[in-house]
């Protein structure tokens, strides 16, 4: 069930980036889709429990597997990173089409 | 020699960041660092065993270093080198160095790792730093079109990354040989993201634009090496797990053929040879065990042609042909399309034979159609008008280019050592033949021949698009 939401998650984000005409629309549905991607790396952790693992005296209980944990957080980062500069590029496209639409820079710059 | 492999894959990275603190010494730093590479690659082929380094258990990293590698790593080196070179006398500021040695750097650990999570971090550092190359002369194009390319390799990326946490799911590992007993879904996913990635098929489509479009140096090193990083991880599979074999060739010999066809009918000179990488590396792919020695030849080819484009007066073939290039520069130019189209005395020869003799019968038609196609493509840049000019009529070469050429053009005639059992009469005819041949198609057909074909497949969100129909395609491979 979690998991059907996780992929419709990522679809909605993937179609968004087709679908939307504005340029910063479809780096907030690449943004979605990666959210999708990081939550469903989350569940996968989440198989088997849901304590963080810590060694102390305390009865075990189910942990949950930090490795997917500690893989997606570097996912995460990197994802972040990326848009940040996709921004950046984005701000200085705005200046010569503020209507920042990508059919429009494409024609302009495909040739 | 585990020390060393350590030291080797964190150096491009430290030095790339210290250039900052001494942008006196960026050029030198810089070539410090690429040739602590060669010296590396030197030692891994002398190296009896290959190596294999793990961190933390079976989920953590894992690095094998071997001849393969190797290859790759020295093609990585030398193409770096060249391109240094080329940019010693002009005015490119500390920042292009830093990024091109952190791209150097990253492509460095894309050749090492063995396991789907480093690999991931790998290719997405060199997709940044090559975002920042290609976006340097900060004009709208080129910001779109760096732009475009990180928005591609970042969405095939997060496809990737679901792949790599199905094979996790099956076997609490990240391994590449963990595609074996992983689901479908998952060997699609990740081989979505590689042949993306690596320019293959026809979700390769981003690559002319990307490298057409940037400066001829930044070219050299996107065509002559970036793009084998995402085909090193494809081999590596095939020769990991039998099953995989049959796909990774299949679109090697599918990629050959497409790149070849749009590159026979293109009339701009960089987006020739940016197609022709896309065909170049279908034949890495369609022999995987020999692959290293072809992606070598081709490393430093592609990346020659790339710097010397960059000098000639004007991209577009029709005028280069009432132009005429100063004789130096046509004989370099000579020399390279001779090593691609598999002129004897050139390594080119000995890793197109190479090749050829590893592929199963089914490839050999086809294999053998694109080799054709590559001699009438590059019949079109070897007959160019020529002339001995004086220093008055061209625009001054500085020494950095020559020096480039020396390294590239000198590293294909020394590479013929690899694979001397090549030089047999019958191994010389075929590739005789076959330019000839190419020659003639050109003369007779392709020279007066103009056909636009149709750019459709290249727009961003055809591109996008494409990845779906790719999945679903790779879905029904794998699971046949």
């Amino acid at each position: 069930m979690l998991e059907a939401f996780v992929f419709a998650t990522i679809f909605c984000g993937f179609f968004g980036i087709i679908l939307k005409k504005n340029l910063v629309m479809k780096i907030i549905s690449m943004d979605v889709m990666s959210t999708g991607v990081i939550a469903y790396y989350v569940v996968i952790s989440a198989r088997e429990g849901l304590f963080t693992p810590i060694a102390s005296d305390i009865q075990k209980g189910a942990y949950a597997d930090p490795v997917p944990q500690a893989v997606i957080l570097t996912a995460i980062v990197i994802g972040f990173s990326i848009q940040a500069l996709m921004l950046v590029g984005v701000m200085k496209l705005s200046r010569d089409n503020p209507t920042l639409e990508s059919h429009e820079i494409e024609k302009g710059n495909m040739s | 020699m585990t020390t060393l492999t350590l030291v080797w894959i964190t150096f491009p990275f430290l030095v790339g960041f210290l250039i900052y603190l001494v942008p006196r010494l960026d050029r030198y730093l810089t070539l410090l660092g690429v040739l602590f590479s060669v010296v590396y690659a030197a030692q891994l082929f002398i190296e009896p065993v290959p190596l294999t380094l793990r961190l933390l258990d079976r989920f953590g990293v894992s690095l094998v270093l071997d001849p393969l590698a190797a290859f790759f790593i020295l093609t990585n080196a030398l193409v770096t080198a060249a391109v240094i070179f080329y940019c010693w006398r002009s005015d490119r500021t500390t920042f292009f160095y830093a990024q091109t040695l952190i791209l150097h750097g990253s492509v460095n650990a894309a050749f090492a790792c063995s396991d789907f999570i480093s690999l991931y971090v790998a290719l997405e550092v060199l997709s940044i730093a090559s975002f920042l190359l290609i976006a340097y002369p900060r004009s709208d194009r080129a910001i779109w079109v760096g732009l475009r390319y990180l928005f591609v390799s970042n969405v095939a990326m997060l496809f990737y990354l679901v792949g790599a946490v199905l094979v996790y799911k099956a076997h609490h590992s990240f391994d590449f040989i963990g595609l074996r007993g992983a689901p479908p879904e998952a060997i699609a996913l990740i081989f979505l993201g590689l042949l993306v990635k690596g320019g293959i098929f026809i979700s390769g489509l981003w690559l002319p634009l990307t490298h057409s479009e940037s400066e001829s140096p930044v070219s050299a090193m996107l065509s002559g090496v970036v793009v084998k990083a995402g085909v090193l991880p494809l081999v590596r599979c095939a020769l990991l797990l039998e099953e995989i074999d049959p796909i990774v060739r299949i679109f090697g010999v599918g990629t050959a053929l497409l790149g070849v066809f749009y590159a026979v009918f293109e009339k701009d000179a960089k987006r020739m040879l940016a197609f022709h990488t896309v065909s170049q590396l279908g034949f890495i792919l369609a022999a995987p065990e020999v692959g290293g020695f072809y992606a070598l030849t081709h490393g430093l080819v592609k990346s020659a042609l790339f710097l010397i484009v960059g000098v000639l007066p004007t991209r577009n073939l029709k005028e280069l042909q009432h132009q005429p290039i100063h004789t130096p520069i046509w004989i370099a130019l000579v020399i390279a399309s001779f090593s691609i189209s598999g002129f004897p005395l050139l390594s080119g020869f000995g890793a197109k034979v190479l090749t050829m003799k590893n592929l199963l019968p089914w490839q050999i038609i086809g294999m053998n159609l694109a080799a054709l196609g590559t001699a009438i493509s590059f019949a079109k840049l070897t007959f160019l008008p020529f002339k001995q000019q004086t220093s008055e009529e061209r625009s001054p070469l500085h020494p950095g280019f020559w020096i480039a050429m020396v390294v590239l053009l000198g590293g294909l005639f020394a590479a013929n050592v690899v694979y001397y059992e090549a030089y047999s009469v019958a191994n010389v005819v075929k590739p005789l033949v076959t330019i000839a041949l190419g020659w003639l198609a050109y003369w007779l057909i392709f020279r007066r021949l103009i056909f636009k074909l149709p750019r459709v497949l290249e727009q961003f969100e055809h591109l996008i698009g494409v990845m779906s129909l790719s999945l679903v395609v790779l879905y029904w491979m794998v699971f046949a």
